[in-house]
């Protein structure tokens, strides 16, 4: 398997903001390490929590079940929940389930 | 079987951790027979799905009427590509549980349409096959067997 095809997640914090940047593939092999890295995010509502997918290779129902329920998590908790560089072949995916006006919204607006 | 079929058949453990690799096949067969990178793709997220199922199907529900014993044997799942003339096929099978009757009725876009607290995850992997193959087929008598299709289209050029 190439190296660049590895899950790997990487969370930056400022101003604010916590941006948490995630590549190789996200799918059910790696869907517990990630639900373990969101939960405490989701729980910092004074902060943006943006999604950066810009290095997403691949996504699969797991990979988007996990999105669905951060966005609802933090939808519950009034804080915003945003997926920004997504790329065109996981943009197919998130147009197909109907998920990308959710994840894009205060994107759109501001 | 037709004497234009050919077929590989990959059997791994039924654990995520190996549907890398049933991609990593698919994506040699399917370049090979002259798929493009997007039928490519399609495929590859149909086909992972379908061994999620059996993945789940071996440790998230373990069959009823049995004893609490651990198996004694490690789930395994048989990938079966067979190569068409103008088709290629991915057969996922599972020793596991059946499907849920209801996943397996055709679904309409699941997050379509609804508000935040309405969406839910659940039934996205069907459908995405559904969505992503020409044909899909769900067989379920002693474990479950999905029938992934793909039509071959060749350019004017090379046809």
């Amino acid at each position: 398997m190439k190296q660049t095809d590895k899950f790997q997640l990487r969370t930056e914090t400022k101003e604010g903001r916590c941006i948490v940047y995630v590549s190789g593939e996200f799918d059910l092999e790696v869907a517990a390490q990630m639900r373990a890295a969101m939960a405490p995010l989701v729980e910092l509502t004074d902060r943006e929590l943006t999604l950066n997918l810009r290095d997403l290779k691949y996504i699969d129902s797991t990979g988007i079940g996990i999105l669905v329920s951060v966005l609802k998590a933090r939808n519950a908790k009034q804080a915003s929940f945003t997926v920004e560089a997504i790329p065109p072949t996981i943009r197919k995916l998130f147009d197909m389930t109907g998920i990308t006006p959710f994840l894009t919204r205060q994107n759109q607006e501001s | 079987m037709n004497a234009h079929e050919e077929q590989v058949t990959l059997e791994v453990p039924a654990t995520a951790e190996y549907v890398d690799l049933v991609r990593i096949t698919l994506y040699g067969i399917a370049a090979k027979m002259g798929f493009t990178f997007e039928e490519i793709e399609d495929m590859k997220v149909a086909v992972s799905e379908a061994c999620n199922n059996a993945v789940l199907h071996a440790y998230g529900n373990p069959p009823t009427g049995t004893t609490s014993q651990a198996p004694a044997i490690q789930p395994k799942m048989e990938i079966r590509f067979i190569k068409k003339e103008d088709a290629l096929s991915i057969i996922v099978k599972d020793e596991g549980q059946s499907f849920d009757a209801m996943a397996v009725a055709p679904q309409s876009s699941p997050l379509h349409g609804k508000s935040i607290s309405e969406i839910n995850a659940g039934g996205l992997g069907l459908y995405l096959m559904q969505a992503l193959m020409d044909q899909v087929e769900v067989h379920s008598e002693e474990g479950t067997q999905v029938i992934l299709t793909k039509r071959l289209v060749r350019s004017e050029e090379t046809a």
